[in-house]
């Protein structure tokens, strides 16, 4: 069933997106949804996000939002997101809106009748693809019906280097994967491991792996076959995923590549992992990471200057490819409240005020969200990427979080832990576990 | 005591001393070190806890740079702490006291009355320790936020309990009461039956002889359960924030403690002063209630 | 344990009950009765209620939720118990004793079904329907359950669980309370640092075990981890401890007997005693070691305590989860245990049926420990 609906939501997608948002600019600042009568109440907002994001968000929707209307809206951040939101959701008890990392769980919640259709709150959708682009939108869609209006997007295909001492060794930043490993050949020789890499994060130890398969495959198979092996019409074992994944295994067992080497990646938290980055002289020249990975660099470095980021490089496909994540907003309690604070808060004006908030560090999925909305260059050039990538219709969300979440938040991780300490020799078992792994309904 | 009872007590004193004084030690030693680590590391600058081990610091006890109350500040300054204590409070005093007095009446009933089945009964409470709450947690939102009628007879009223400390209360006595009624079945069980065979005699009911005789004789085991109680009702995350919710009025202490971490993580190093913050009141609890485990209590009650 | 204890106190705190309504009674006595019967129970509850919907009111002072929750938590309930009481005291003679029980034991049973055995039973259903409990699916989910290789490990290592943490945390809790029982001094500060780890919330005790378990490769800097600061110390390399198969099943075992063994040390030292002095005086005078009164002295009389605390230990032991679920990719360490596949397929695979099916394995493995605790209740029946 789950399988029916996604290759639904991906072949719904209109290669026109790219056309619609160069268009869309001249009328893009008008609100979504007009201010409703009897608009009063409250509104809470259910999110994931973390403490310093809830508390810059909330001020942003107090100055822009509650500062201008008759009821209240309330950012509640929470670590447990996932298991809370299922629990209240369940049980009877759903916040007004929840903000989902996870389009396959939107696109379930509408198909069990939980979340409110934005057709059905009057939301105009042609007007909202102009906005946010179709391919987004339609990560949230079922049967026809839209649930998800995204509110937040980041990128994940980003390679952080020390700025610093990466200028002074005359280094260069790569355009594509061969100049990588030649420049990462190089490093070796200068003596120094050029990658750091941490895999652990807990229960979840094995996601920042698959975030390296996906901006692989992307720029290995290309989009469409992105899209089959999200929706698993290839079967995970299919020779462009080995394909992807051996090029991910250059990365990982060359010798001297990888810092610690790269059996003990999968005990290296993700955090950790930047800090041989910043030390004198560095010890690793690479960290590729999402851009939320600033929040662990020593709050001493300064960006632009100790260090900097590339876009991960072009490999076999042309056009430059991007792997984003991001949040979409569903309803579940449709009042004139809600629908008057989804229209303003998904709107060009709040959405701005957003990205120049430091604490936010968001990325507005809203296109008419420019460059100079942006409080510091690294997200301006981040949604910049973004933009480009969505017009070229090379953009994809995360893999992990569009494939049911057996394997997108289980074996998936697993697997891509066993490959990093067993070795190339244990890629074929791997690969075909996942796909067993598969939920057949 | 005669004489040569306390020549007894002195041999035995000399024969175990040492030998007692040392395992305890180490025990002792080996179970704090953990939480010594942790409580050193509070009072360390942040970038000292992430590039050298705690125990280093302990070589340079006098060294200011080693030492500061920067965690411990950023902690408590981050707000809402307040707030989240008195919630933490508002939590569990009620959802201590309420399942303690249930449980005892249950342990009594099992342990000194007649009726059928008791001994099915009594197994499948304490059965009910297995149940994972996480498990239990949907169906009780559900009872809270729609009630529940079978065949269109209300089985349960729509209470409106979600997001109240009523409904916190009631499901926290819920997943207390199989341990307690164990263990206090497990102590009023073993009170000796000629007390209350002799009370019975006087002409005294059950619930004379209850709240008469077996509460005073069983405040050991009534403070025992209520610290365990309360220590896990203190530390519960998931039940608050299910039936209470994480919004600022309403997080209790851990939630705050969860929050001030974030899911990734970031600011992990915080927790080491703000765990030992939310510890400060359970300990006092902890130590308010010892002497209550003081040798003789029980006997001397009886004595008057 | 009887010879020791005294006669009761008679007289003033056993006041007998004045003596039930005979047929000379007149009329108007009988009517207040009833009157009086109907009235308390209805004035009880009223309060209750009335109390309810002000606790209900989230924005009220905290503070006096906090009072009003204390009054209502000691006199609400214990007045319920008392009237509930009243009214079988004006039942007819001859149902008095077979409705008593039920007022002790009722309002524990009415909670308990409500928030555990309508979960229970809900549970049992859903493991037989489909991932998102539309439609049945007959034995598949168990049928998942006995057969997935991760499972089957899960099984294996919750047997492991279930034996060895309450054999050592009952065993040095046990040690404990005995031998700091004969200190001196010191012994309230001795017991408290035992129990220390149960005052900390889970959140906590992660990161106290984050300082014993860090590791960091070479290049990654110092490690923080004592475990790994000795073994540098010692000359060796640094070990990824949780990931060791399987030994990481043990350093996990380790948090576990850590946070528990406080709790077994308590109850044991409170049933230590409670022990008459008299007795074990008197096994002294008569020449016995101390060895010999543990064994012949403390054992029995403690054993039902030992029981409680072992049984337990046993069901936490299964129920485990958060250690399990927070100390890194159980799969791929191979440290999956029963719960903890609960929690991961119900929440995060998002399947129901295969949640539940793992729920009710726990359910069931629950049987042997309590049948083996009924017979202990019998035996101890039949002897006090």
């Amino acid at each position: 069933m789950r399988l029916r609906t996604l290759k639904l939501r991906v072949f719904a997608v209109p290669v026109v997106a790219l056309t619609l948002l160069a268009a869309c600019g001249s009328d893009g600042d008008k609100d979504i949804a007009n201010t409703q009568p009897g608009a009063t109440g409250t509104v809470t907002v259910f999110n994931a996000m973390e403490p310093e994001e809830v508390t810059a968000l909330q001020k942003v929707v107090d100055e822009q939002i509650n500062s201008k209307v008759q009821y209240k809206a309330t950012i509640e951040g929470s670590s447990q997101f996932e298991e809370q939101i299922k629990i209240r959701v369940q049980g009877g008890n759903p916040p007004e809106i929840a903000m989902y990392p996870q389009p396959g769980t939107v696109v379930e919640l509408g198909k069990s009748g939980k979340a409110i259709a934005l057709e059905d709150m009057g939301f105009n959708i042609a007007d909202m693809e102009k906005t946010f682009g179709s391919y987004f939108m339609s990560l949230g869609a079922y049967n026809g019906k839209h649930y998800g209006v995204p509110t937040n997007i980041n990128l994940k295909s980003m390679i952080w280097y020390p700025k610093k001492a990466f200028d002074a060794k005359g280094y260069k930043v790569p355009t594509t994967f061969n100049e990588l490993i030649t420049l990462s050949d190089q490093i070796v020789k200068d003596g120094t491991s050029p990658w750091c890499v941490g895999f652990e994060s807990g229960t979840a130890t094995g996601w920042p792996a698959t975030d390296w398969m996906e901006d692989i495959m992307l720029r290995t198979a290309g989009a469409p076959t992105y899209d089959k092996w999200v929706t698993h019409q290839i079967p995970f074992n299919d020779a462009s995923v080995v394909k992807a994944a051996d090029q991910f295994g250059r990365i990982l067992f060359t010798p001297s590549y990888v810092l610690g080497g790269a059996a003990n990646t999968t005990s290296i938290n993700f955090g950790d992992a930047v800090a041989p980055m910043f030390t004198n002289p560095p010890k690793c020249m690479f960290n590729r990471q999402a851009n939320f990975i600033a929040s662990f660099f020593p709050k001493t470095a300064v960006a632009g200057v100790d260090y900097d980021w590339f876009p991960f490089p072009k490999m076999d496909q042309p056009g430059d490819a991007a792997l984003f994540a991001g949040e979409l907003s569903v309803v579940f309690k449709d009042t004139p409240a809600v629908r008057d604070f989804l229209g303003r808060f998904a709107g060009t004006e709040v959405q701005c005020a957003s990205g120049r908030s430091i604490g936010t560090s968001r990325i507005s999925p809203n296109v008419n969200v420019g460059g100079d909305c942006y409080a510091n260059k690294q997200l301006a050039d981040a949604s910049k990427v973004l933009t480009a990538a969505l017009k070229a219709n090379t953009a994809r969300f995360d893999a992990s979080d569009l494939m049911p979440s057996a394997v997108g938040s289980g074996s998936f991780w697993t697997g891509m832990v066993k490959y990093v300490q067993g070795g190339k020799n244990a890629l074929a078992g791997v690969l075909s576990d996942i796909d067993k792994s598969w939920p057949t309904a | 005591m005669t004489a040569t009872a306390v020549a007894a007590k002195k041999e035995e004193e000399r024969k175990g001393g040492w030998f007692v004084r040392i395992t305890i030690v180490v025990v002792v030693l080996l179970w704090t070190i953990p939480t010594l680590g942790v409580l050193v590391s509070s009072f360390r600058p942040e970038q000292l806890v992430d590039s050298t081990g705690w125990w280093t610091s302990l070589a340079h006890p006098l060294r200011d740079a080693e030492w500061t109350l920067g965690n411990y500040r950023s902690a408590l300054s981050t707000g809402g702490f307040g707030n989240a204590f008195l919630n933490s409070l508002a939590v569990a005093v009620p959802s201590t006291v309420i399942p303690v007095t249930i449980a005892a009446f249950a342990a009594y009933a099992f342990s000194w009355m007649n009726f059928r089945g008791r001994h099915l009964m009594f197994v499948a409470v304490v059965g009910l320790m297995v149940v994972p709450l996480q498990m239990a947690l949907i169906p009780i939102l559900r009872l809270y936020t729609g009630g529940a009628t079978l065949g269109g007879v209300t089985v349960f009223p729509d209470l409106d309990l979600g997001g109240t400390f009523l409904g916190v209360w009631l499901a926290h006595t819920a997943f207390g009461l199989p341990l307690a009624v164990y263990l206090l079945r497990n102590y009023i069980g073993s009170l000796p039956s000629s007390i209350i065979e002799s009370a019975r005699i006087d002409g005294a009911d059950h619930f004379t002889i209850f709240w008469r005789l077996i509460i005073p004789l069983s405040v050991p085991a009534l403070a025992a359960f209520a610290i365990f109680q309360f220590l896990w009702v203190w530390n519960d995350l998931l039940i608050a924030y299910v039936f209470l919710g994480g919004s600022h009025e309403n997080r209790v202490l851990t939630i705050a403690l969860a929050d001030l971490v974030g899911s990734r993580g970031e600011n992990w190093h915080l927790l080491t002063s703000a765990a030992f913050v939310s510890m400060a009141l359970p300990m006092a609890v902890f130590f308010s209630l010892q002497r209550y485990f003081v040798r003789g209590l029980t006997a001397g009650s009886v004595k008057g | 344990m009887s010879s020791s204890v005294q006669t009761p106190p008679r007289g003033p705190i056993l006041v007998p009950e004045p003596p039930p309504p005979g047929h000379a009674r007149s009329l108007r006595a009988t009517v207040l009765r009833v009157v009086g019967a109907v009235m308390v129970p209805l004035l009880a509850v009223g309060l209750l209620w009335w109390t309810l919907d002000f606790l209900r009111d989230s924005d009220a002072n905290r503070f006096l939720v906090v009072g009003v929750a204390l009054v209502v938590g000691v006199l609400g309930v214990f007045g319920l118990f008392w009237s509930m009481n009243r009214v079988v005291d004006w039942l007819p003679e001859r149902f008095q004793e077979g409705a008593r029980p039920y007022v002790f034991v009722g309002p524990a049973l009415v909670i308990l079904s409500v928030f555990l055995v309508y979960p229970v039973i809900n549970t049992i259903l859903i493991s037989f329907k489909d991932a998102q409990s539309k439609s049945f699916v007959g034995l598949d989910n168990y049928k998942f359950v006995f057969t997935d290789e991760s499972m089957l490990r899960s099984i294996r290592n919750t047997v492991g669980w279930i034996v060895l943490v309450p054999l050592v945390a009952v065993t040095v809790g046990l040690a404990f309370a005995t031998l700091a029982d004969r200190l001196r001094r010191g012994e309230a500060v001795a017991k408290s640092l035992i129990f220390l780890p149960m005052a900390i919330s889970f959140v906590g005790a992660a990161i106290v075990w984050r300082f014993i378990y860090s590791f960091r490769p070479e290049g990654f800097g110092t490690n923080i981890g004592l475990l790994n600061g000795i073994a540098s110390g010692l000359g060796h390399d640094p070990v990824p401890w949780l990931q060791e198969r399987p030994w990481n099943n043990l350093m996990l075992m380790v948090i576990m007997v850590w946070m528990q063994t406080g709790f077994a040390m308590i109850v044991l030292s409170a049933a230590i005693k409670a022990i008459p002095d008299e007795i074990v005086e008197a096994a002294r005078i008569d020449g016995a070691s101390e060895m010999k009164v543990f064994r012949h002295i403390t054992i029995p009389t403690i054993l039902p305590t030992v029981v409680v605390v072992t049984t337990y230990m046993v069901i936490n032991a299964l129920k485990v989860f958060d250690i399990v679920f927070v100390m890194g990719n159980a799969e791929a360490n191979g440290t999956e245990v029963i719960a903890e596949r609960m929690i991961r397929w119900f929440f995060i695979g998002d399947n129901n049926g295969r949640g539940a099916a793992i729920a009710v394995v726990l359910f069931l493995a629950v049987i042997p420990v309590m049948y083996w605790n009924i017979r202990r209740f019998r035996e101890q029946e039949a002897i006090r």
